[in-house]
């Protein structure tokens, strides 16, 4: 079975993004790059729900951004985890983990 | 997300599988589908049937189960829905993937 | 997770059978949801609660049922195909509830598709299609005409060409065959054919040299000839029949459709090429030539080839040439030269056309801007109700498109019949013309055209209305919005239309003005109650001079004997006529050299009774008399602008005239008036410098003969069906080998000089009239809508104490403003591009202050009648209702 894109549900992308500013701030290009290399490139990330899911995030004021210097020295937006942002990222990895724990005991069931 | 998750909200997808899952035992109607997962999630999943009926109109479309009428636990009718061995195949395959993309996710969420 | 091909074909097949099944699905799921409410009941019931409290918790607990219900059936059905068809139905409604929009919109698409419709069809298939000649694109025309003395000579020197020669056609007498006819037939050098190239349909074409001297007694006959004339008679080759009393054999029959040089062509003759005969190989009977390119030569080198050809062949010439004679002989493309003289017709017609649909969809689109804005609140609600954007404008452009082919199909059928009309404008014996008709080729790119524009004027609008501010509409009540963008958009859309229309109109008005002036044009001579009758008798008849004299006295004396008839007379060609006698002549007193050669003069041939039968003026000296005859001194008569001309200031009564290389001196002994005998425009073209008429008895041809075909005419109170008869009969007395035609009383032939004009005003007129209903159209919309807008804002002014005539001067302004903008956009543009229509035009001036000033006067009160209804409408705003907020 090929790697075909997938539509990560919103609530989905939007947890896997703040799991990765938990670590470090980091520009968008880097943000895709670290989850599909954790993933083992079963993740793949596209630009075009990458950003719609950073701007939904700022809005809320989960992350927040500014503007410094990337790897080849050119200008980039980095964006880091607020408070809030972390808060959240509590609720949602918690929520996430029973519920994938709840579909993983019905697909488990004798 | 919100206050009642829904499988939807994890994978795309998801939903389809656990019916498939529960039905791979035997055949069951819907409300025995929605109670089933209801239990064996404890109280975790509930699949309300504004999703259900259409997930199921879905997999019969796609040839996976088949339906038919027969009578239920309080003698009315009840439509029975049975997996194909397409569907028994589907099981397999849908359930392989699923269990690869939540591997990686899993790894993200859990790195340090 | 992707279904292969195989299972997306099971699965569409079950959509098919779900589809089917609908209802009887549609009641099962509600049954088995029912079943599982009713379980739920149970188990709440189990659980310890009131019947009552278990059954609405159930319902609860069950959801939104009905958008899972929908949901179902969403996976049954082709969604978007149900989509579609849902639309058009929604569609459908509209128009149904809105009867006068609908056709509006319908009948301005209509007019300008069908319009659209029949131009492309006659570009298509006259000046695009390619001629139906071998290839057609190396053939070309070799510009100017020639002596037929030249046609050997450049067909021999030419490198680059295979140079044959055609006449334009003239009139043949067939007789031998049943009943005496004229048939149009052409002359044509041996190599014609294989130079064009379609072989003959039966028989031969001509072989080498058969335009020589006797050799030439053959004839090729068209297919329609042969279908007329003799039938499709299969034994018809070999047979001889008599043209103008020569004996010809019939050797070859060409396909059906082919006619060249034009279609009227039934005939071709081979040219005779006689050197020893110096008036017809030098003088008499010049001819086009045709020429095809050799493979290895291209178009610029045969031009330049022409070029030094003629210079060469200018120097054999036995009498002195003008100095610059053919001097700008070129090589054109056939089809640019068969098509030239219609282009200019065709593509002012095209642009005129494409005008009105321009206007057609301005005004359209304007009026769907309008209907979205007043379907505001609809539209809120059901973005309210959870239809997308995309599904909104989707929902929109399929109104649009759908109107747009209604009114396509329509326009198809409309176009139909403008082709008709069309035709009748262009010259008949276009090429091509009569089998012009739509095909489907034309009807798709139409359909094309109208999805197209149906898309174009489908946005706007469509994206206008999915933009609105939901909150603010449902508030308001939608009738207070700013105006946006769009409402100015709509604004220059009217404007431009009325600048188009001016545009439209002032042509249609210059162009009717020529007309008018064209029509009262006086003619110098007075046509009434004159029958013309056309006797062609054989010109080897006339050989002998007298017989011929001797018959037409036959004939005018027993023209008169006929009871109603007041007086005859025959002349050698009518006024206005096709046929224009042009005779070289010198004139005593003035040498000829090579920068003057002999001049051109128009020559008449009369008997004595015509100048008083035309009632054209005698000025001076006198008229012919019976005593002028053919052993008589040479007389002749000559018109003022001829007198001015070669003897400005002096008497020309007195003065010598001779055909250039006749013996004898004619003598001028009258001066009767100017008479248009080229056109209503002109006396004669500007080349031709002068007009005299001859006694018949005396008359000569370029060839010295006497005129053997004449025009009877008879003066009278007879009925002309009953004189036609009359005149047939005491014709056939005569000899019966003397075919009669072309029975018409003058003033159809002055009539019909301009009578293609007349039709291409006509069209041109209904081009304005279109114009002009669909911009009243537009303006009428335009300020409907505003008034609707401003009502709040009307009722306070008029609670404030404005009176009627205020508020009806205010929206009168709103319409007037757009008017005006637009008219002097069109008087601008109209200043610019009339010019083009200069050629066409008599008596007036492109740039002709009276009509600009007219048409201008008009569109404004168009603008006015336009505006009224509306005005009275926004007067009559009773302030209270506005007021109130809705």
């Amino acid at each position: 079975m090929a790697n075909e894109r997938i539509d990560l549900p919103q609530g989905t992308l939007d947890l896997l993004i703040l799991r990765t500013l938990a670590l470090a701030p980091q520009h968008g290009w880097g943000i895709s790059e670290r989850i599909q290399q954790i993933s083992s490139d079963v993740l793949q990330v596209q630009q075009g729900s990458l950003y719609p899911a950073l701007h939904r995030l700022e809005r809320r004021g989960w992350i927040k951004a500014r503007w410094g210097i990337s790897e080849n020295s050119r200008r980039a937006k980095y964006y880091e985890l607020t408070r809030a942002g972390r808060k959240q990222l509590e609720t949602e990895a918690g929520a996430w983990r029973k519920l994938s724990a709840a579909v993983a005991q019905v697909l488990d069931m004798a | 997300m919100g206050k009642h998750p829904t499988p939807s909200e994890l994978l795309p997808g998801t939903l389809d599988l656990l019916i498939l899952r529960t039905l791979a035992p035997g055949p069951m109607h819907g409300y025995g589908i929605a109670h089933r997962l209801q239990q064996v999630s404890d109280d975790v999943l509930q699949v309300g049937e504004s999703s259900l009926y259409p997930a199921l109109q879905r997999l019969l479309l796609n040839g996976w189960v088949k339906a038919e009428w027969g009578a239920s636990e309080n003698n009315r009718r009840a439509r029975y829905y049975t997996l194909t061995a397409a569907g028994r195949k589907q099981l397999v395959s849908e359930r392989e993937e699923f269990t690869r993309m939540i591997g990686a996710i899993q790894k993200v969420l859990d790195t340090a | 997770m992707t279904p292969s091909v195989q299972t997306w074909l099971d699965r569409a097949w079950r959509r098919v059978v779900f589809r089917w099944r609908r209802t009887q699905l549609n009641r099962e799921l509600a049954e088995e949801i029912e079943s599982h409410r009713l379980l739920k009941e149970a188990e709440n019931s189990r659980a310890g609660l009131s019947p009552q409290a278990a059954r609405e918790l159930s319902n609860r607990q069950m959801g939104n049922i009905e958008m899972a219900k929908e949901d179902c059936r969403d996976m049954w059905s082709f969604l978007r195909v149900e989509r579609l068809v849902h639309d058009l139905r929604l569609a459908a409604r509209l128009f149904g509830r809105n009867p006068g929009f609908t056709v509006i919109a319908v009948l301005s698409l209509a007019i300008g598709i069908g319009g659209n419709a029949a131009m492309f069809t006659l570009v298509d298939k006259l000046l695009v299609r390619p001629l139906p000649y071998f290839e057609p694109d190396r053939l070309v025309r070799v510009t100017g005409i020639y002596p037929r003395a030249a046609v050997p000579f450049f067909q021999q020197q030419s490198r680059t060409m295979d140079v044959a020669a055609v006449s334009t056609g003239s009139e043949y007498n067939l007789t031998g065959q049943g009943e005496a006819v004229r048939i149009f037939g052409a002359a044509a050098s041996a190599n014609l054919f294989s130079v064009l190239g379609p072989p003959v349909a039966q028989g031969r074409a001509f072989e080498p040299g058969e335009d020589a001297p006797g050799r030439d007694s053959v004839i090729i006959i068209s297919d329609a000839l042969w279908k007329n004339k003799f039938g499709r008679d299969p034994s018809i080759l070999g047979r001889v029949i008599t043209v103008n009393g020569m004996n010809r054999q019939i050797v070859g029959i060409m396909p059906p459709g082919f006619s060249f040089p034009s279609s009227n062509i039934e005939a071709w003759l081979p040219l005779r090429l006689d050197p020893s005969n110096f008036i017809e190989y030098w003088g008499s009977g010049w001819v086009p030539f045709v020429s095809r390119i050799r493979p290895g030569a291209n178009v610029r080198q045969a031009q330049a080839e022409v070029r030094a050809l003629v210079a060469q062949f200018k120097k054999t010439f036995p009498y002195p040439m003008a100095r610059d004679w053919n001097a700008n002989s070129t090589a054109i493309p056939l089809q640019d030269d068969l098509v030239g003289d219609i282009r200019g017709t065709l593509l002012i017609l095209f642009s005129s056309v494409g005008t009105v649909l321009l206007i057609a969809c301005t005004n359209v689109a304007s009026l769907l801007l309008s209907r979205a804005t007043t379907r505001r609140k609809e539209i809120a609600l059901r973005v309210a109700l959870g239809a997308g954007r995309l599904r909104i404008v989707r929902q929109l452009l399929t109104e649009s498109v759908l109107l747009a082919l209604i009114g396509g199909g329509l326009g198809i059928l409309l176009g139909m019949s403008a082709l008709s009309v069309f035709k009748s404008v262009l010259p008949s014996s276009t090429p091509g013309l009569a089998a012009a008709a739509i095909d489907w080729r034309v009807a798709g790119t139409i359909a094309a055209l109208a999805l197209l524009t149906g898309l174009a004027f489908g946005i706007a609008p469509a994206l206008s209305a999915s933009q609105i501010d939901l909150a603010g509409c449902i508030r308001t009540g939608s009738q207070r919005s700013t105006t946006s963008a769009w409402t100015r958009l709509r604004s220059c859309l009217i404007a431009a239309e009325v600048a188009l229309t001016v545009l439209l109109v002032v042509s249609a008005g210059l162009l009717m003005r020529s007309l008018y002036t064209l029509s009262e044009v006086h003619t110098g001579f007075q046509p009434e109650h004159i029958l013309t009758v056309r006797i062609s008798p054989n010109q080897s008849s006339c050989t002998e001079r007298a017989a011929c004299i001797a018959l037409y006295g036959r004939i005018l004396d027993s023209a008169r004997g006929i009871a109603g008839v007041g007086d005859a007379a025959i002349a050698n060609t009518l006024p206005l006529d096709a046929d224009q006698p042009y005779l070289a002549v010198d004139i005593e007193g003035r040498p000829k050299s090579a920068d003057y050669p002999a001049p051109l003069v128009w020559s008449g041939a009369i008997s004595p009774g015509y100048i008083r039968m035309m009632h054209i003026p005698l000025l001076a000296g006198r008229e012919f008399t019976e005593a002028d005859g053919a052993n008589s001194a040479g007389v002749l008569l000559i018109t003022p602008s001829t007198a001015r001309i070669f003897w400005p200031g002096e008497s020309p009564i007195g003065k010598h005239i001779r055909r250039a290389g006749e013996p004898q001196w004619r003598t001028v002994v009258g001066v009767v008036g100017d008479v248009r005998q080229y056109s209503l425009a002109q006396d004669r073209p500007a080349w031709v410098p002068g007009a005299m008429y001859m006694p018949y008895a005396q008359s000569t041809r370029e060839d010295g003969q006497i005129y053997a075909a004449m025009t009877l005419l008879v003066k009278g109170t007879a009925d002309s069906g009953r004189l036609g008869h009359e005149i047939r009969s005491l014709a056939e007395e005569q000899d019966p080998n003397v075919p009669v035609s072309q029975v018409q009383p003058l003033e159809d032939v002055v009539s019909g000089s301009i009578s293609d004009f007349r039709s291409t005003i006509r069209v041109f007129l209904s081009f304005a009239g279109a114009a002009i209903l669909l911009a009243a159209i537009g303006i009428y919309g335009l300020v409907s809508y505003w008034v609707t807008q401003r009502t709040f804002e009307i009722g306070v002014r008029v609670a404030m104490g404005a009176t009627r005539q205020r508020i009806v001067s205010i929206v009168l302004a709103q319409g007037l403003r757009v008017a005006v903008y637009g008219a002097g956009a069109g008087i601008v543009a109209a200043l610019a591009v009339t010019r083009f229509l200069a050629s066409l035009l008599y008596g007036v001036t492109a740039t002709d202050p009276v009509t600009f000033v007219a048409v201008t006067a008009l569109v404004l009160a168009v603008t006015i009648t336009a505006t009224a209804f509306p005005a009275w409408r926004a007067a009559r705003i009773d302030p209270v209702k506005s007021l109130r907020v809705d």
